[in-house]
């Protein structure tokens, strides 16, 4: 090996490490600046060594991801949780050419590695002409090395492709002899030819690992490919645009026919012989048509591409107009305007305040002003409602690291896995969508970690070897269902009572008279972990009640379910939008608070006998259920002793399944709220979930009546 | 190997003429003379031409006057790209060209590695 | 077992054959380096034990039984295979 060469393998493999590490960073803080400055700087270099070596297909490969990272600099593009997957994708590529360099002691020149961009795709047309005509998109797709132990089945994935044409299959390298062959080394690559779309295509192969190039062919469609596009070629094809903004009847074919001639020599002289063809098309069809609609939208999407090494492409129907139907908004503005929204709510309850104070003191405009208020309640519930719709994303932002984080933790524990992900276009609140990520994180990792039995054990119970996970969200009315379902054991009933007895967290005799539920929810309780051996993986096992809290913190819920020796299913409940919420005023200790109105079960007063003591603690008997009772001016330490009153009102409420009973000095009324969360002083008290402004002005506590009762 | 490519160039100036010659030919191009436009439409019913390069300002018919005529005639006239050449760099001027018909257009003096660059991409040969 | 080698000194794969396999596979063709695999009662099969069957390259007994692997791994093999 010359020394060059031996110096390029040294230094490539420390940027390859340097830009993994950095990218993986990247992708839990994708605004980390000087993380993106070094991984752009190690693509770079990886770039240049591979010019220096004269290795065209590396630096072809590294470039693409160099301009994925270059965009994220200058602000133009976010890096995504994908994009990051495509750079370290292409670092995966890196390293196995690196590996057949160090191997062979020169550059790869087996087919499948050195090709040229368009090579393949042309040899593959050329090799079945007669499905040619047909053909809408072509792929390649070489897989990860170790896709075998992530679960994965390439063969399986491709010919299962909609509408597969042809499909050519050949090793990356050479077969080496029997003997030495790792059947467990996935040596392919695997071409295809499909009558499918692009994005049918692209969805299909989502998730997989390794690389996967897909091209659209001959409909008009462009795949944006890994585009070098000088910038003069780009001035050219934008005057071309112009100039068919320009036509004229009279000069109209004129015009199209050098719009798109010129289109087409620039394409060709920079090398893209493909989209050359393709606006080839799209000129004949808009002189055909006598309109410029076709050959405009093919410069157009030239003119958009991004370098990437899988991407989506807009559906032929797309005109340049329907770019302008999403509008990127920085998220600060649609908070403001949430909070201006809220702030329009406490304005109107003020509003409905002073229609109340009129109509008792009998003022003549009690009732004009009763009905503008109420056609103002509407508006602003609607613009509440828009709004909050503003904020909403797709689950999928969320869900798309898990195929990620679940091939590692696979391939960590030497678990085959395969992850299965349906309804991540579910939509809810920014901010739920946000906060979903570490509780899932914990769950999947639990999930796997000790609810998967090892290969062995699999096997032993007629399992098959690949264990299943799967995420599923849905909407229902107004909340949000996800779903995460394992194949595993499920959760050992005899384990979870031993360590609640262990860990104190429930006596002997509470066990007994516990059904299986609520056993199972004992995993929620704080203090709580059956790991065997706390791994680094799962942390400590108690996030669960992390979870619970979290959950319950923006008005959700969440259970689990487990079906001994077949699995565990995890389930949430969310509010589709956080920010209203229903709340009943009570008085206690001469404070009004608020009560979470879905924490109410029901209100009763009773007389004060009715009140029993069991031991330091009270309790009422209501409907044959014992239910503990608070006072809550106690409990919020606005007194000492309970008054002597003859009566007593109780708010019945329900937390986690467990009734308790509030008892307070007289209720008020049910208000419709938007939430603040605690922030500065307020933060550390316990048992408040948020504020809001009443009507008169007053700042109302609402309570969490999870914490209170705890 | 890419068939020789032929390129009209449309200037009274005979030194602007025969300095884009030296510049075209030097870089492979067949380069064909004409000092204003209705000798520009002359030449272009003799023989093929693959690019235009037209001055605006010449006696008996102007630049823009020639290409208007010239996007106006059958098919395979009508689509030859055309590089308008101009020393006005006002908006107007640039709108005007591009209402004629120009599908680039570049201001005077133009250096000869710019003409063959532009000229290179609007035909097609590689780069 | 979905591979095994039958008293005839032919190796079977019968139903659906899982990555697991392949080592079996392997195993098998290195032990008769001259069987043939006869996998016309295959259903499906894994692309490692594919992968197995392109790189030792045996006679193949086929068609096999699965839609998929009949319509594109039989002839995507014969395409592979050394003339």
């Amino acid at each position: 090996m010359n020394e060059f060469l031996t110096q390029f393998l040294i230094e490539s493999r420390e940027f390859v490490e340097q830009a993994t590490e950095g990218l993986l960073v990247l992708e839990q803080s994708p605004h980390d600046a000087e993380r993106l400055d070094s991984v752009f700087r190690a693509f770079h270099t990886l770039k240049g060594g591979a010019g220096i070596v004269e290795f065209a297909a590396m630096e072809r490969a590294v470039h693409a991801a160099e301009e994925i990272l270059s965009s994220a600099r200058s602000g133009k593009h976010a890096l995504t949780p994908t994009l990051v997957g495509d750079c370290l994708a292409c670092l995966d590529q890196v390293i196995r050419w690196l590996d057949v360099i160090e191997q062979t002691g020169e550059l790869p020149s087996s087919p499948a590695e050195s090709r040229a961009d368009d090579t393949w795709l042309a040899e593959m047309l050329d090799s079945n002409p007669d499905v040619r005509a047909r053909v809408t998109t072509a792929l390649q797709f070489i897989p990860a090395p170790d896709c075998f132990y992530q679960g994965e089945d390439p063969l399986a994935r491709v010919t299962s492709l909609p509408e597969l044409l042809a499909l050519e299959v050949e090793p990356v390298v050479a077969w080496p002899s029997l003997n030495s062959l790792d059947p467990y080394q996935c040596n392919l690559v695997l071409t295809a030819l499909t009558a499918a779309s692009m994005s049918e295509v692209t969805e299909h192969m989502q998730g997989h690992s390794g690389t996967c190039e897909i091209r659209a062919i001959g409909t008009g469609q462009i795949a944006p490919q890994d585009w070098v596009l000088p910038s003069q070629a780009r001035e050219i094809l934008s005057a071309q645009r112009d100039l068919l903004a320009h036509a004229t009847p009279a000069n109209f074919a004129g015009f199209i026919a050098s719009a798109g001639l010129t289109a087409e020599n620039v394409l060709r002289s920079c090398a893209h012989p493909e989209a050359a063809a393709i606006v080839a098309q799209a000129t004949q069809k808009s002189l055909a048509e006598s309109s410029s609609d076709s050959l405009r939208i093919s410069i157009a999407q030239l003119l958009s591409s991004k370098p990437a090494a899988l991407t989506e492409n807009a559906r032929p129907s797309v005109k340049p107009e329907a770019a302008a139907q999403t509008l990127r908004i920085e998220a600060a503005r649609v908070d403001a305007l949430v909070r201006l929204t809220g702030e329009l709510t406490v304005a109107k309850n003020a509003a409905g305040h002073v229609a109340k104070l009129a109509q008792e003191e009998g003022n003549a405009l009690a009732g004009v002003l009763k009905e503008r208020h109420s056609v103002l309640s509407r508006l602003i519930a609607e613009l509440q409602e828009s709004v909050l719709a503003m904020r909403v994303l797709p689950l999928r932002s969320v869900l798309q690291r898990f195929p990620r984080v679940v091939r590692e933790m696979s391939a960590n524990l030497g678990k085959p896995l395969k992850l299965e992900i349906e309804g991540d276009d579910t939509e809810a609140d920014k901010a739920i969508v946000e906060m979903l990520f570490e509780p899932l994180l914990h769950i999947v990792r639990n999930a796997i970690d000790h609810g998967i039995e090892s290969p062995a054990d699999r096997a032993a119970r007629g399992k098959p070897s690949t264990a299943r996970i799967q995420i599923r969200a849905a909407r229902q009315g107004d909340q949000v269902l996800l779903e995460i379902s394992d194949d595993g054991g499920g959760i050992d009933l005899e384990r979870v009572r031993e360590v609640a007895k262990a860990r104190g967290i429930a006596t002997e005799e509470d066990l007994r008279s516990m059904s299986e539920t609520d056993i199972i929810d004992l995993v929620f309780a704080a203090g709580f972990s059956t790991a065997a051996k706390v791994t680094e993986l799962s942390g400590r096992g108690v996030g669960m009640d992390a979870v619970r809290t979290a959950v319950e913190r923006i008005g959700g819920r969440v259970s689990v379910e487990s079906r001994a020796g077949h699995g565990t299913n995890v389930r949430f409940s969310l509010p589709f939008s956080v920010m209203m919420t229903d709340v009943m005023t009570v008085e206690a200790g001469g404070q009004m608070f608020g009560v979470p109105l879905d924490a109410i079960v029901e209100t009763v007063s009773v007389p004060k006998t009715a009140i029993k003591g069991i031991g330091a603690a009270q309790a009422i008997v209501l409907r044959n259920r014992t239910i503990p009772v608070f006072d809550l001016a106690s409990v919020l330490a606005l007194r000492e002793a309970t008054p002597n009153d003859t009566a007593a009102t109780i708010v019945i409420t329900t937390m986690a399944g467990h009734l308790g009973g509030l008892r307070v000095d007289c209720i008020g009324e049910r208000l419709e709220v938007i939430l603040k969360p605690l922030d500065g002083l307020l933060t550390g008290i316990p048992g408040i979930t948020g504020t809001t402004l009443l009507g008169d002005g007053r700042v109302l506590l609402v309570l969490d009546i999870g914490e209170l009762l705890q | 190997m890419d068939p020789q490519k032929t390129i009209l160039v449309v200037d009274d100036a005979s030194l602007v003429r025969l300095y884009y010659r030296t510049a075209l030919e030097g870089a492979g191009f067949h380069v064909v003379e004409a000092m204003n436009g209705l000798e520009a439409l002359e030449k272009l019913l003799i023989l093929p031409v693959h690019l235009l390069v037209v001055d605006i300002n010449m006696p008996h018919m102007d630049g823009l006057t020639f290409l208007e005529a010239v996007r106006r005639k059958n098919r395979e006239l009508a689509s030859i790209p055309a590089l308008v050449t101009s020393t006005e760099s006002a908006a107007a001027d640039f709108a005007a060209a591009r209402a004629a018909g120009a599908n680039y257009y570049l201001v005077k003096p133009i250096d000869q590695a710019k003409l063959v660059q532009f000229a290179g991409m609007l035909c097609g040969v590689p780069r | 077992m979905t591979v095994r080698l039958t008293t005839e000194g032919t190796i079977e794969l019968e139903g659906s054959c899982s990555s697991d396999e392949a080592e079996a596979l392997l195993q098998h063709v290195l032990a008769t380096p001259n069987a043939t695999v006869d996998w016309r009662g295959c259903e499906a099969a894994h692309t490692a034990v594919v992968q197995v069957l392109m790189a030792a390259g045996p006679k193949i007994l086929g068609p096999p039984v699965g839609v998929r692997l009949e319509k594109w791994v039989q002839p995507m093999l014969a395409a592979n295979m050394p003339k």
